[in-house]
């Protein structure tokens, strides 16, 4: 058995005490006025800043955010049970910010940077203020690098460079979620040896849960664990329970950790899910703090509220590291109504939105991405040329199936050129659905589109489509697999590419069409 | 929230006056005087307030309850005030006088809270001390609060100068208790 010494002991407890100063403390105080429903009326606290963090009785903290002539507004981040009126209210002289750093990776924590995942405490030495100015033009670069999702309709037709802000909008179950936890988990080939080489960054996730269940972001992390996601994925957590002000500062939040990692020249990945619960939460408080209601009873500075946030979203200039913040803010509509408030704000704001539907979900498009009204606005110059070149005429054929599906009902009575289009159209939507959690790799996306594009999928039945997908990949990666190599690294489809996909898809072909 | 503004316009206007007419000693002694007798008393402050009272009735109550006692610039003030229908914000008013005047004089109240009472000698030194590290003239309120445990907490406006054993004893367990599991 190993004894405890005494003297041990006392070496630690000396140690534990030795930054202790016995002087005068100095600090600022206030009184309690009225308390409830979050909100703290405060009297005194004189040189108080705004959004200055204060400590209540009971270990709750608040954040200024109104200054009146005889009182302070402050909210709450912790039970307004705990507080009392008449009760002290000290300073901290900090405005409300939150420890950054590397250690925050693998971790859950608070939108103040506690963590609540029970593994221990976190170390970091490092605070940044969770409000901060967005970078100025002369601090940045166009994007140009891309940013993989792993999904092929995304990464093909609606590219995400780093340091843009995408927005994800769709109904309840429409499978939002699915895409941004699907691009995290895409993103561990960026922190592989093989990346490194090919000069790709890693990317760091910053997942900010708003305004959710606990057990719907237990199992996000679940997930994101089981895919090996975790290693390089901090979550937020501002649930359901979380009072409002922690609701509501929790993008800011995740923008801070993400922007750490910018500012060092790393890159990093920010998902907000989701701001129409942010949005519902600053009405909240915005309301009790007797600011006056506009549209919607938001508060007249709902706008500046999300461009701010999402303004911090952004590639910086080679003299500053070029690290980039890539922003996916995700919105939840109404039974598809886009011209809401909130939802009109954020898609003004982002470079472009990937629209989910309930249809599409339905009818068995998984991700049931529209493509016909997604947009990326910038993420264009971010495609590697290989993509860029079959993702045209996958536009372009998807377009005219689209233009001419309506028909598609009338079967026979079409002509044959009508018809081909239709069916080419019906297997490249086959081709474009996508598992969850099986994000596939920019190479097989490219030769997936190739095949699906050059028409070499017309002699499958659609229901057969992404069975020859799965097993061509598999076939080139046996027999071929110079095609993903010279992919990766050239970026580019030269003819001599070209003719080996179209050589292993004949043979292919053959082996599938004798096993049928 | 709007009453405070009014407030302290009579208060700071009361306060010039009094200034110029070399009365300030005067007039603050008669606030003094009307804050504590409303502080009180409630029912005058509930007629003060009732509008239902007539302002020639609420002029004679003041003048029977303070005429005697009080300098006439200050009756002529309430009768001022009862003109102007704000005999309603007359505490208010002569307790934002009574900071005013402080603040123009450079005096601050210091509130200290031991657990033993100071000798003389002590409070002489502490005043002495305090008045070299504010550069203003003290005006200390003493009080006993054995929670306090040992050493003062004094405070000045908002500020609080702790060096109490009670805060020492909390930064101590604040910080064993770093680290620990979350906090809220």
């Amino acid at each position: 058995m190993a004894e405890v010494k005494p003297d041990e002991i006392s070496a630690i407890l000396r140690k534990q005490l030795s930054g202790y100063e016995n002087e005068v403390d100095i600090y600022d105080v206030g009184t309690v006025l009225q308390v409830g429903d979050g909100i703290a009326r405060v009297y005194g606290l004189s040189k108080v800043m705004a959004s200055e963090l204060v400590e209540f009785p009971n270990d709750v903290f608040g954040m200024v955010l109104n200054l009146d002539e005889d009182s302070v507004g402050c909210v709450l981040f912790g039970e307004s049970t705990l507080v009392k009126e008449g009760d002290t209210v000290k300073r901290t002289k900090r405005v409300a910010s939150m420890p950054v750093g590397e250690e925050m990776l693998g971790r859950v924590i608070t939108p103040l940077g506690i963590p609540v995942d029970g593994k221990g405490a976190i170390n970091s030495v490092k605070y940044s203020p969770i409000e901060r100015k967005a970078l100025g033009v002369i601090q940045r670069q166009p994007v140009k690098e891309p940013l993989q999702t792993g999904i092929a309709a995304i990464d093909a037709m609606i590219p995400i460079g780093r340091g843009q802000r995408e927005l994800i909008i769709g109904d309840r179950q429409t499978g939002k979620t699915a895409v941004a936890v699907d691009t995290i988990i895409n993103q561990k080939y960026t922190h592989t040896e093989v990346a490194k080489k090919l000069g790709i960054n890693p990317v760091y996730c910053i997942y900010v849960a708003v305004g959710q269940k606990s057990s719907t972001i237990a199992q996000v992390v679940a997930k994101l664990q089981e895919h090996g996601a975790m290693d390089y994925t901090a979550v937020i957590n501002a649930s359901a329970s979380e009072p409002a002000p922690l609701q509501f500062i929790a993008p800011y939040s995740g923008a801070t950790l993400g922007e750490y990692f910018r500012d060092n020249g790393k890159h990093a990945l920010v998902i907000y899910d989701d701001l129409s619960k942010q949005a519902a939460a600053y009405r909240e408080l915005s309301l009790l703090l007797r600011r006056p209601p506009g549209r919607e009873a938001y508060p007249g500075d709902v706008f500046y509220l999300h461009s701010r946030l999402l303004e911090r979203a952004s590639k910086l200039s080679d003299e500053l590291g070029g690290g980039s913040l890539t922003a996916l803010p995700i919105i939840e509509t109404q039974q598809g109504d886009v011209s809401a408030y909130i939802p009109t704000n954020v898609i003004s704001i982002t470079d472009g939105q990937i629209y989910l539907e309930t249809n599409l979900f339905n009818a068995g498009v998984r991700p049931a991405i529209n493509v016909g009204i997604s947009v990326s606005r910038v993420g264009g110059n971010a495609q590697i040329k290989a993509m860029k070149k079959v993702a045209g005429s996958l536009k372009l054929d998807l377009a005219q199936y689209r233009e001419l599906e309506a028909f598609a009902k009338f079967g026979s009575d079409l002509d044959k050129a009508t018809q081909r289009t239709l069916s080419k159209g019906a297997r490249l939507v086959e081709l474009l659905k996508q598992g969850q959690y099986a994000p596939l790799p920019v190479e097989k996306q490219v030769v997936s589109i190739y095949i699906g594009t050059s028409g070499i999928l017309e002699e499958i039945p659609v229901s057969e489509v992404k069975r020859f997908e799965k097993e061509i990949h598999e076939y080139i990666e046996v027999n071929y697999n110079n095609i993903y190599e010279s992919i990766r690294k050239e970026k580019q489809l030269n003819d001599e590419i070209i003719n080996n996909i179209n050589k292993a898809a004949k043979e292919m072909l053959n082996v599938f069409k004798s096993h049928a | 929230m709007s009453t405070y503004k009014v407030s302290y316009r009579y208060a700071s206007s009361l306060l010039n006056s009094a200034i110029e007419k070399n009365a300030l000693d005067d007039v603050s002694k008669d606030m003094g005087l009307i804050s504590t007798t409303l502080e009180e008393n409630n029912q005058l402050i509930l007629a003060l307030c009732n509008p239902i009272i007539k302002p020639n009735i609420k002029l004679t109550i003041l003048e029977a309850i303070f005429k005697s006692r009080i300098n006439s610039e200050t009756m002529n003030f309430l009768r001022f005030l009862i003109e102007k229908k704000r005999e309603n914000l007359l505490e208010d008013i002569a307790k934002i006088f009574l900071v005013l005047r402080d603040e123009k004089l450079g005096i601050v109240n210091v509130s200290v809270k031991t657990v033993v009472k100071f000798t003389n000698d002590q409070v002489d030194l502490f005043k002495i001390n305090l008045e070299k590290l504010l550069q203003k003239k003290v005006r200390l309120n003493f009080s006993v609060e054995p929670n306090v445990i040992g050493g003062f907490i004094a405070q000045v406006g908002d500020t609080v100068y702790d060096a109490s054993l009670k805060h020492q004893l909390e930064l101590l367990k604040k910080q064993f208790l770093l680290g620990g599991p979350a906090l809220n």
